[in-house]
């Protein structure tokens, strides 16, 4: 049986490192907004109205079956720990918890697809992909999609498409964002520049929390900025080719930095492994830091232990939320610094995965 | 989210800019993008914000003064709008149409809808149907899937003909690839 307990100890398959170019592309996730045409949206709708929508969301969702045996959770009674982890696992955004008034949260076997309802919009559909996937992942998503569509009517206009809350997000509905990392571009001090020329495509450029975060560890997501005008298949093309030649750009500077700069890179990376193996104290930003620096040795092949895939998880489960969810109820446990350097020991200390 | 600026309204413009080689990222309301407007202009910026922001400074004259209308179905009025930057129902759309087809055309760079359509709207959608398929085809060649692109080619060529006995001129080549 899918629990929250599951969801929180198996790592989602998108941390895998299996999709095209994992050794830059994290993951590729793909959303889409809708809203049903005879309620009025989320930041206008009484409780009545919510509660009405949540419903026939939840009960087309039991008939689909990409998310028939769904985790289905009730954010009026998900704790605040519990919150965090989905924010972190990029399955809610960060206000969706706090005003948890008539919300649910849909989130299928391993995270693959996951939907939010009555966020800004009555559903937030998702796909989350390993690598560099956003075609794959639109396809997966439009499958969903069309099975929804059976039981659910839709707020559509032949104009502008898909209705949406935010006139942002109006005709495909359609957000495709790729997380990257770009630590060779960072390195090499030249990823403000390429980055400009990706704003430049009609594409935004994010930190890895997405809107508002800092880009940590060089960490950043890239994702389409229009949503009407384009078939979803062109968008989800567009931030597939644009994505692709990042990563392809990033292997470059890596292999440059390789080679003018070895023993420094090489230091670095050495560095990191030492100490998120030994550290008895580790911050949040320090973790991340440290983890980008062991991505990139690992990724380059500096270090042949641990995997891509262990790093991944390592990026999440050192996150605030993981950790205060692991230690809930506990008022003797340590603090989250001690926690995440003792978690970052063990995962190390693991035979390569 | 609310916006950078006066953390007041929520924020409905987001973009990402470069300057000095630093990066950053600025989610604004639709008031206060105006107001930075003017001094950004000045800048050296990417091209498409500018758009942006210089189709909005083009635009106080009109709407300025009016009270503005209000959506029949919910209530909501264009200033409310304009003040939270999200629309109340479906019924928005039409009740601020020619308001909202100016900012949809300079946040998207379009007013018109390409891609999926829900199911119980297929049947009345036939320009819309072929413009998607149009992108489609598009998109099938720069993909170099040849065979793919001639039967959506078929398609539509068959489409057309039926439209053209309908009555249906509205498609154009779209060609927004390269």
């Amino acid at each position: 049986m899918w629990t929250f307990e599951t969801l929180v100890n198996e790592p989602a398959a998108w941390l895998g490192a299996t999709g095209p170019h994992s050794g830059v592309v994290l993951s590729t996730r793909v959303r889409l907004a809708r809203n049903l045409a005879d309620e009025p949206f989320p930041n206008r709708a009484d409780v009545e109205s919510l509660a009405r929508v949540r419903e026939s969301v939840l009960a087309a969702v039991a008939k689909s079956n990409y998310l028939a045996n769904a985790l289905v959770l009730d954010m009026e009674k998900v704790v605040p720990a519990m919150r965090e982890v989905l924010v972190e696992r990029h399955i809610t955004s960060h206000g969706f918890g706090r005003t948890p008034t008539g919300r649910a949260v849909v989130i299928g076997e391993r995270e693959v697809m996951s939907g939010m309802v009555n966020e800004e919009d009555h559903l937030r559909l998702q796909c989350i992909r390993s690598g560099l996937e956003p075609v794959d992942a639109w396809r997966l998503v439009e499958r969903l999609d069309s099975q929804l569509d059976q039981n659910l009517h839709y707020a559509y206009s032949s104009d502008w498409g898909y209705l949406t809350a935010c006139p942002t997000n109006v005709g495909t509905g359609i957000r495709v964002s790729v997380l990257v990392h770009l630590a060779g571009l960072v390195r090499s001090g030249r990823v403000a520049r390429v980055l400009g020329s990706v704003s430049k495509l009609g594409l935004t450029v994010r930190g890895f929390y997405g809107e508002g975060s800092a880009a940590l560890g060089g960490f950043f997501q890239v994702s389409n900025q229009t949503t009407l005008g384009q078939s979803e298949e062109d968008i989800a093309y567009t931030v597939e080719r644009v994505a692709g030649k990042l990563a392809v750009l990033e292997d470059e500077t890596r292999e440059a930095l390789l080679s003018n700069r070895r023993v420094e890179i090489e230091d670095e990376v050495h560095r990191a492994h030492a100490v998120l193996s030994s550290a008895r104290l580790l911050s949040a930003d320090e973790a991340m830091r440290l983890c980008s620096s062991l991505r990139l040795g690992v990724a380059t092949g500096i270090l042949s232990s641990p995997g891509l895939a262990a790093v991944n998880r390592l990026l999440v489960v050192t996150q605030p939320g993981h950790l205060e969810y692991g230690r809930r109820g506990d008022a003797s446990a340590p603090g989250l610094d001690e926690l995440r350097a003792g978690l970052a020991r063990r995962e190390l200390a693991r035979p390569n995965t | 989210m609310l916006c950078d600026e006066c953390g007041e309204r929520e924020a409905t413009i987001h973009y990402t800019e470069v300057v000095d080689g630093e990066l950053s990222t600025w989610h604004l309301c639709e008031e206060c993008a105006r107001s930075r407007g003017a001094t950004l202009a000045l800048a050296p910026l990417a091209g498409p914000l500018v758009n942006i922001l210089m189709g909005l400074l083009e635009d106080t004259g009109d709407e300025r003064d009016e009270s503005g209308p209000v959506c029949d179905k919910c209530g909501l009025s264009y200033d409310d709008f304009r003040r939270l930057g999200k629309l109340g129902c479906g019924g928005c759309y039409d009740s601020f149409r020619d308001e909202l087809a100016g900012l949809l055309r300079r946040v998207h760079g379009t007013p018109r809808h390409i891609g999926r359509v829900p199911s119980g709207h297929e049947a009345d959608g036939s320009a819309q149907e072929v413009r998607r398929l149009k992108a489609e085809l598009a998109a099938a060649v720069s993909k170099e899937e040849y065979e793919r692109a001639a039967e959506l080619r078929d398609v539509i060529r068959a489409k057309e003909e039926l439209a053209a006995s309908g009555g249906e001129p509205d498609v154009d080549v779209r060609d927004a690839r390269e």
